[in-house]
């Protein structure tokens, strides 16, 4: 008995069941291999909804007019792996080598099959699927997985959401085996024996199950040859093989995945989850220089951007577009936008604008688009406006500031705020546009006159004697001195007289005299 | 025949009963305001400021209306129809110095309504004025230009009319002999009474000389 301790059948076993019936392992007689063993009824019941897409490698390309065959190296030799109707028809069988193929149609196109493009093709499927039910697994390399149960309520019935997940399919261009039933695992196989079944309660599994060829399972060849040998071609033949014995010839794994078919052991998935994060590519067939042809490119992307957003109730503030050439590095367009915005009309605005100055250094041969962190929308509630009052205002300030530095560029644009600070070249800062304005409080102080014009550095002025002189001329102190001396804390002290001066021209201008090392004069400002 | 009723006949054409009903903002200079058809600054239009250099009082001109602007609520450029309504915003489009905070403040401007753009060139300058002019949030924009042609005073023109906004172009003195499509031209001259205000143009008005307005 140690050793059957030791056997997977027994590690079966100690899941807990609520009757507490221990099974009798059936070693003396050749027991079916599935015994009548209870589950946990579960509280929900699950319902698994399988997509198979058996021409994923040719759907997967991109449509084109000619005739397409998909090719894959066999042992050196490119063979047809599959075709599509145009070639089909004239002769295109999968097996022929690409050389019969072409020989057979020479305007045939071959296209190598690429595992990476179908792996896109699947995850873009699941994220369309994903509005269907909150559960979308890929299983392998051409299955995937829905959980419908939870749906099949708001979708108003089965046969109404299976119409719409089918009609959804083929608007994309993928021909799908579907099948239903209440494990993942059935549900595949039924898919794949290309059984269009639809199997809800768990007890009609069984039967449903053991028509099945061994085919449908996707094991491993030899396995299957091994069972065929035995004169085991049906799910149902392999159930009535002794456990014990199976799992020694054919490995654990397979009893188990019986088991899991059938549901008598959890089959637990990993769920689809799209990325948070945009990001999608358009590659040409060959290198474009057009400029109208890359903004519909870009616009076509902008719009696939904002579904994405749309979906998820979600806006971006930045966005990055990447212009991919064959020699050189790419070029890349940073958008931002001063409210998280996921509009493709707003966001094609500003990329219309920043494109004019954009200098591309070869034409492009794909394009790129990559959306910033993407944050909760804000929607804004709309007015309920039947008077027909003109809306004069085209766009908000921030709209304004974001074109502007769309074109001009993001330093070129500020707003300026007061800093709580007596040297007149700090008491002010240089604000973002883009981020939040912020209205200081701070005021200036009664009686100090400040000038309306400041130059970005005191120049120095010549003086004659006590007198500083401005183009040759002598200034008049009218008012001062004002004193400020401050700054001790960092590098930058000062200590300096300011006054108020007029030159011969008449222009009042704000000067001071250092009272730090040698008393020069300089002009810091004009009262403009 | 009498004068009087010459001008009741109706082919008669006065040149001060074009300006229309639009009453001008208050320039905050009495006597200046008397002089200009409408009692003050000829809003949705372009105003032209012709200076020798910077800093004869081309600003302190201005401060008053602008001040006003910033903070009048009322003043909303869309307002008419009842719509959402927040008080204008100032472009100030290349400015020749930085404009100084406080001394702006001090002078009523709302800071946190005041936006600076600093093109590289003569064209992005027009683009970005007549940007600003046409968005219909900024209640004035001020802008210091190399050049302006005719046919770009005419596109500001029209922006600020689209987006009942004030543009105010600073021009050198040369600029007096060019046309151009502004509502009002100004000349400012310092002199030792003080700084000039010579009106060359005025839509509706009529060309004036102001001594030591400033």
């Amino acid at each position: 008995m140690s050793r059957a301790w030791k056997s997977p059948v027994i590690a079966r076993d100690t899941a807990p069941t609520p009757t507490g019936k221990q099974q009798s392992l059936p070693f003396a007689e050749p027991a079916p291999l599935v015994t009548p063993l209870s589950v946990t009824p579960t509280a929900v019941r699950r319902l698994w909804f399988c997509i198979w897409l058996p021409n994923l490698p040719l759907e997967a390309c991109r449509s084109s007019d000619e005739a397409l065959a998909i090719v894959e190296e066999q042992h050196g030799i490119h063979r047809v792996l599959q075709t599509d109707r145009k070639a089909a028809a004239a002769g295109v069988m999968p097996g022929q080598s690409a050389n019969a193929a072409l020989a057979l149609l020479p305007v045939l196109q071959l296209e190598e099959r690429s595992p990476v493009r179908e792996q896109q093709a699947l995850e873009k499927l699941a994220t369309w699927l994903e509005r269907f039910s909150s559960f979308v697994s890929i299983a392998g390399k051409d299955v995937l997985l829905l959980e419908i149960a939870g749906s099949l309520r708001l979708f108003g019935g089965l046969p109404k959401l299976r119409q719409e997940i089918s009609k959804g399919l083929g608007k994309q261009g993928f021909s799908a085996a579907l099948a239903i039933a209440p494990t993942p695992l059935a549900a595949t196989w039924l898919a794949r024996a290309g059984r269009r079944a639809c199997i809800r309660d768990e007890d009609n599994l069984g039967p449903a199950l053991r028509k099945l060829p061994l085919a449908c399972m996707g094991w491993p060849a030899g396995q299957g040859e091994s069972l065929a040998g035995m004169g085991i071609t049906t799910i149902g033949d392999c159930l009535r093989l002794p456990r014990e014995g199976f799992a020694k010839r054919f490995g654990v794994e397979r009893l188990l995945e019986l088991d899991r078919a059938l549901g008598h052991l959890p089959d637990p998935r990993d769920s689809w989850r799209a990325p948070e994060r945009f990001c999608a590519d358009f590659e040409m067939t060959e290198e474009q220089s057009d400029r109208d042809l890359l903004l519909n490119i870009c616009r076509e992307l902008l719009t696939s951007h904002e579904q994405f957003l749309l979906a998820r109730q979600l806006a971006t503030q930045r966005l990055c577009f990447s212009f991919f050439h064959l020699k050189s590095a790419a070029t890349e367009l940073y958008l931002g936008s001063a409210l998280a915005d996921r509009s493709a009309a707003r966001w094609f605005d500003l990329l219309s604008i920043r494109f004019e100055a954009v200098r591309l250094p070869e034409p492009v041969i794909a394009v790129r688009l990559r959306s910033g962190l993407s944050q909760a929308l804000q929607a804004e509630t709309a007015r309920l406006c039947f008077s027909g009052a003109k809306q004069k205002r085209r766009y908000s300030i921030a709209q304004l500031a974001e074109r502007l530095v769309a074109r001009i560029g993001g330093q070129s644009v500020n707003a300026v705020g007061m800093v709580a600070e007596h040297r007149p070249e700090y008491a002010w800062n240089i604000q973002n546009p883009l981020s939040d304005w912020s209205s200081s409080t701070l005021t200036m102080k009664e009686g100090v006159r400040r000038p309306l014009w400041m130059l970005p550095e005191p120049t120095l002025l010549t003086a004659d004697g006590a007198y500083p002189l401005h183009r040759g001329c002598r200034l008049t102190l009218l008012e001062g001195p004002e004193r400020l001396e401050t700054g001790w804390w960092d590098d930058q002290a000062i200590s300096r007289d300011y006054y108020t001066a007029v030159n011969g021209a008449g222009i009042r201008l704000w000067v001071f005299r250092s009272r730090q090392r040698s008393p020069d004069w300089y002009l810091h400002g004009i009262f403009g | 025949m009498s004068l009087e009723k010459l001008l009741e006949n109706p082919r008669v054409w006065r040149g001060s009963s074009q300006v229309d009903s639009r009453v001008g903002l208050a320039s905050g200079y009495p006597k200046l305001d008397r002089c200009l058809p409408g009692g003050g600054w000829p809003l949705e239009a372009l105003t032209e400021v012709l200076i020798g250099q910077y800093g004869i009082g081309e600003l302190r001109l201005l401060m008053p209306a602008l001040a006003q602007l910033s903070t009048e609520e009322s003043h909303a450029p869309y307002n008419d129809a009842g719509e959402y309504a927040e008080p204008g915003w100032i472009a100030w489009v290349a400015p020749p110095f930085q404009p100084y905070a406080p001394a702006l403040q001090q002078c009523g401007i709302d800071l946190s309504r005041m936006l600076i753009v600093r093109p590289k060139d003569d064209s992005e300058l027009l683009w970005s004025a007549e940007q600003a002019l046409s968005s219909g949030t900024c209640a004035a924009v001020l802008l210091w230009p190399d050049k302006l042609d005719d046919q770009a005073s005419r596109r500001l023109q029209l922006a600020a009319e689209k987006g009942h906004s004030w543009a105010i172009a600073f021009r050198p003195l040369a600029a007096r002999q060019q046309p151009s499509a502004a509502a009002l031209r100004l000349e400012l001259q310092s002199t030792e009474q003080g700084t000039r205000v010579h009106i060359l143009k005025s839509r509706g008005g009529r060309p004036t000389v102001l001594d030591s307005l400033l």
